[in-house]
């Protein structure tokens, strides 16, 4: 199945107003990706009217998110259930730094219904940190039934990388994202000790011409070992 | 100076082992990115950070800093605590934001 796990909506503040819903479910299908996320900064919200634009579209999702910790390290977590989603939602709430959003500078947060009408706006900076550590961050995901990949691991901003000089080996993640296969095996050269885990290459796309081509495959074997079950 | 010369002066707290607070401070590095500071870093320098994850101690210890300096009151986590205690390095925490842990050891002539 050809993927793309790491899209912004427009809730995120840095992505264009045209990445709806709706908008992004319908350019994954004519990309002919099988499988996408949302992953917005630090915020569920858009989740639900993005689950019905896929379900529409006949595309398969799962529920994602960024969090960017404490360390300013970006984590995208993912869930299967909605019901997970809104526990860590409550969680990211309580770890909020209550720093209004200034629309003009960062830009808009927009929250859509299933029919892509801006019902709301997020009040609160979402490219923040949370008050949380990578590690707590990533037991709590596992609490709520998650799974935890290090956003962009060789990027030179917001990197586990980056921001803490290599990949801590307790850190307890699921998989890695890169942006290509020599990033892979550059972050298998700098951490001998990374064995198996499963690799992704998204898009991180803040506009739709951005998301994913057909090029970036996981087998449906590869995806069941990432969530340790049937899915 | 030495560490401990520079807690007597200060009044901040090391809480790391004794033995850590021999070490001569033959400068200064402050820098909240670890991969910056991995390769900016030099021996012997006391390090002012915000940062209080493990791998702290990790760059610290390979680029034989002589202290690190916790800036802010930021709280550091037991097991990082732990890890400094095994390794000899002096854990100094400061109230003080970066910048005025910075003019302190101006004053001392760094």
């Amino acid at each position: 199945m050809f993927y793309d796990f790491h899209i912004h909506s427009c809730l995120s503040p840095c992505s264009n107003n045209d990445m709806t819903p709706n908008n992004i479910a319908q350019m994954a299908k004519i990309k002919g990706l099988d499988y996408i996320a949302i992953c917005d900064h630090n915020s569920l919200r858009q989740q639900p009217a993005f689950k019905i634009a896929c379900n529409q579209v006949g595309i398969k999702m799962m529920y994602g998110v960024e969090i960017q910790t404490s360390e300013e390290v970006h984590v995208c977590a993912y869930f299967l259930e909605m019901n997970d989603c809104n526990l860590f939602q409550e969680w990211i709430d309580k770890k909020t730094n209550p720093i209004k959003n200034n629309e003009s500078f960062f830009g808009e947060q927009n929250l859509c219904n299933e029919f892509d009408e801006v019902i709301g706006k997020e009040e609160y900076l979402l490219i923040n940190s949370l008050n949380a550590s990578l590690n707590e961050t990533i037991d709590v995901v596992h609490c709520f039934h998650g799974k935890v990949v290090l956003a962009h691991v060789l990027d030179r901003v917001n990197s586990v990388t980056h921001q803490l000089g290599f990949i801590p080996q307790d850190c307890k993640f699921d998989g890695l994202e890169v942006k290509n296969l020599n990033q892979m095996i550059t972050v298998k050269q700098k951490h001998p000790w990374i064995q198996e885990t499963t690799w992704f290459i998204n898009s991180d796309a803040h506009q739709l011409i951005d998301i994913s081509e057909p090029e970036n495959a996981m087998s449906s074997k590869e995806f069941e070992l990432f969530w340790g079950k049937t899915v | 100076m030495k560490v401990n010369e520079l807690i007597e002066k200060t009044g901040w707290k090391n809480i790391s082992t004794e033995a850590s607070l021999d070490k001569e401070i033959m400068g200064v590095y402050v820098g909240d990115l670890l991969s910056w500071v991995m390769g900016k870093g030099e021996q012997g320098q006391a390090w002012i950070t915000v940062q209080s994850h493990l791998n702290v101690i990790a760059v610290a210890v390979l680029l034989e800093f002589s202290c690190v300096i916790i800036a802010d009151g930021v709280i550091v986590p037991e097991d990082v605590l732990q890890k400094a205690i095994e390794e000899n390095l002096a854990i100094v925490l400061a109230d003080c934001s970066p910048f005025e842990c910075t003019r302190k050891l101006i004053e001392f002539g760094y």
